[in-house]
C-alpha cells in the first residue's frame, strides 16, 4: 500500500509538470509515452514499487521518516530518465516503436529536450514544499554533476573498440559511470533532502552505487540468457570473463563473435550463450552480482547502526 | 575485489572435473587453494548455495537476477 501511494503521488506530481504542455496535443502526447515506460505505468509494476527514482523517497523516509517534499525530485529524475530514453532510442536507431523511428529525428530530439527542461524545472518546484533555496541548488547541481558523469560513460562505451572493451576494469568503470551513478544520484538526493550530515549522505551514495553496479551486472546475465547482448556482440561481463579464460576452438569462436565481428560469420545466438555457460562466465558475473548486493546490504546495515530505519529498502535487495 | 583470483577459480571448478567433483562435495576444500577475500568466498559460497553450478539458463537464475533488474537505470 504504501508503495502504490507513492507510485500515485509520483503521477500527480508530473502530471502538474506536464500541464504546461496541455494546449500542445502533439508534443504532450509525445512526452508521455517515454514517461509511461519510465514509470511502469501497469498497476503491478508500480504495487511493487522497485524503480530506482523512487529511491529519493525511500532514502528521505528511513531518514527523516518523510517524503512528501522530495516528490519532485523523485519526478525531475523519471522526466530525466524519459528524456534518455528518447536520446537512447534515437543513438540506437533500432527500435520501430520509439518516437525517433515514427515522427522523425527532428520531432524526437524536441521531445526528448522538452523532457529535460520539465526535470529542471521539477527540481525547482521543491522549493514549494518547503525545501530550502540552498537545498535546491544543492540537488540541481548533484544531479547535473551525476549526469554528465553518465554522459561521459556513454561517450567511453560509444568511443571503446573492441580490444578495450574486453578489459573488466574498463567494463566496472563504464557501467559505473553510466548506469550506477544514476542510481547513486538518487540516493544521494534523498539523503540531501533528508538533512543528513555529509557521512550518512555519502553511505547512501555508495548503496545506490552498490546498487546500481548489481543492478547493471543483473542486466548483463539477462542479457545472455535472452540472448539480446548475444545478438547485437554486446561486450559486457560474461563474455569478458569468457574471453579471458578460455583457449583453444572456444576462445577463437568467441573472439571472432566479440571482438573480430566477422560481418561473414553468423553464430547460432544459442550456441554461444551455451559456451558462455558452460565456461562458468554467468557462474562468474552471478558472483560478481552478488558481491555487490552484499555491500549494499552492508551499507544499509551501517546506516541502521547510525539509527536510519532501513525496514523499507532492505527486503529490495533479496 | 581481486579479479584474477576470481576468474581463476571458477575456470578451474568449470573446467577441471576433478575440482569441480570437489568443489561440489566441499566447498570450503577448493576455496582455501585461492586467496579470496572473506567478501568473495561468501559470495561465491552464497551463490553456489543458491544456484549451484549454473551451466544453463533455470528458473532459479531468473529468480536471482529479477529483483536487482528493477534498480536497472541506463542512461543515454
Amino acid at each position: 500500500m504504501w508503495r502504490e501511494g507513492l507510485a500515485k503521488l509520483l503521477r500527480e506530481e508530473i502530471e502538474a509538470l506536464l500541464a504546461l504542455l496541455s494546449n500542445t496535443a502533439g508534443l504532450y502526447d509525445m512526452v508521455k509515452e517515454p514517461l509511461s515506460k519510465v514509470r511502469g505505468d501497469s498497476v503491478s509494476d508500480t504495487a511493487q514499487g522497485r524503480a530506482w527514482f523512487f529511491l529519493p523517497l525511500m532514502v528521505c523516509e528511513a531518514i527523516c521518516g518523510r517524503y512528501e517534499h522530495a516528490l519532485p525530485a523523485a519526478a525531475g529524475l523519471a522526466l530525466l530518465k524519459a528524456a534518455a530514453e528518447v536520446f537512447d532510442d534515437i543513438e540506437d536507431a533500432d527500435s520501430t516503436e520509439s518516437l525517433s523511428s515514427r515522427y522523425g529525428p527532428a520531432q524526437a530530439i524536441n521531445a526528448g529536450s522538452a523532457l529535460l527542461i520539465l526535470a529542471e524545472r521539477a527540481f525547482t518546484r521543491l522549493n514549494d514544499r518547503g525545501v530550502d533555496s540552498h537545498i535546491v541548488v544543492r540537488v540541481i547541481d548533484v544531479v547535473n554533476s551525476y549526469y554528465t558523469t553518465a554522459c561521459a560513460g556513454q561517450h567511453l562505451d560509444l568511443s571503446l573498440i573492441p580490444a578495450e572493451a574486453v578489459s573488466e576494469d574498463v567494463y566496472l568503470k563504464v557501467i559505473a559511470m553510466k548506469s550506477a551513478s544514476a542510481v547513486a544520484c538518487a540516493c544521494y538526493t534523498g539523503a540531501l533532502l533528508a538533512k543528513a550530515n555529509q557521512e550518512l549522505i555519502d553511505l547512501f551514495t555508495m548503496f545506490g552505487h552498490n546498487l546500481g553496479m548489481a543492478s547493471q551486472i543483473a542486466n548483463d546475465i539477462k542479457g545472455v540468457t535472452q540472448l539480446t547482448d548475444i545478438v547485437k556482440r554486446k561486450i559486457t561481463l560474461p563474455a569478458i570473463y569468457a574471453l579471458a579464460q578460455t583457449d583453444g576452438e572456444t576462445h577463437s569462436l568467441l573472439d571472432t563473435v566479440f571482438c573480430k565481428r566477422a560481418s561473414e560469420f553468423a553464430p547460432v545466438p544459442a550456441q554461444i550463450r551455451e559456451l558462455l555457460f558452460r565456461s562458468g562466465a554467468i557462474q562468474y558475473a552471478t558472483i560478481k552480482m552478488e558481491l555487490y548486493q552484499q555491500q549494499a546490504l552492508d551499507n544499509l546495515i551501517e546506516a541502521e547502526r547510525d539509527g536510519v530505519k532501513v525496514d523499507q529498502l532492505k527486503p529490495l535487495l533479496e | 575485489m581481486g579479479t584474477q583470483v576470481l576468474q581463476e577459480l571458477i575456470k578451474k571448478i568449470f573446467s577441471d572435473e576433478e575440482s569441480r567433483t570437489q568443489f561440489i562435495a566441499n566447498p570450503d576444500s577448493v576455496l582455501s587453494k585461492f586467496p579470496l577475500t572473506e567478501d568473495e568466498k561468501k559470495a561465491v559460497l552464497t551463490t553456489h548455495g543458491r544456484l549451484g553450478l549454473v551451466t544453463s539458463g533455470s528458473a532459479q537464475l531468473e529468480a536471482a537476477i529479477e529483483p536487482m533488474l528493477w534498480w536497472n537505470a541506463p542512461t543515454p
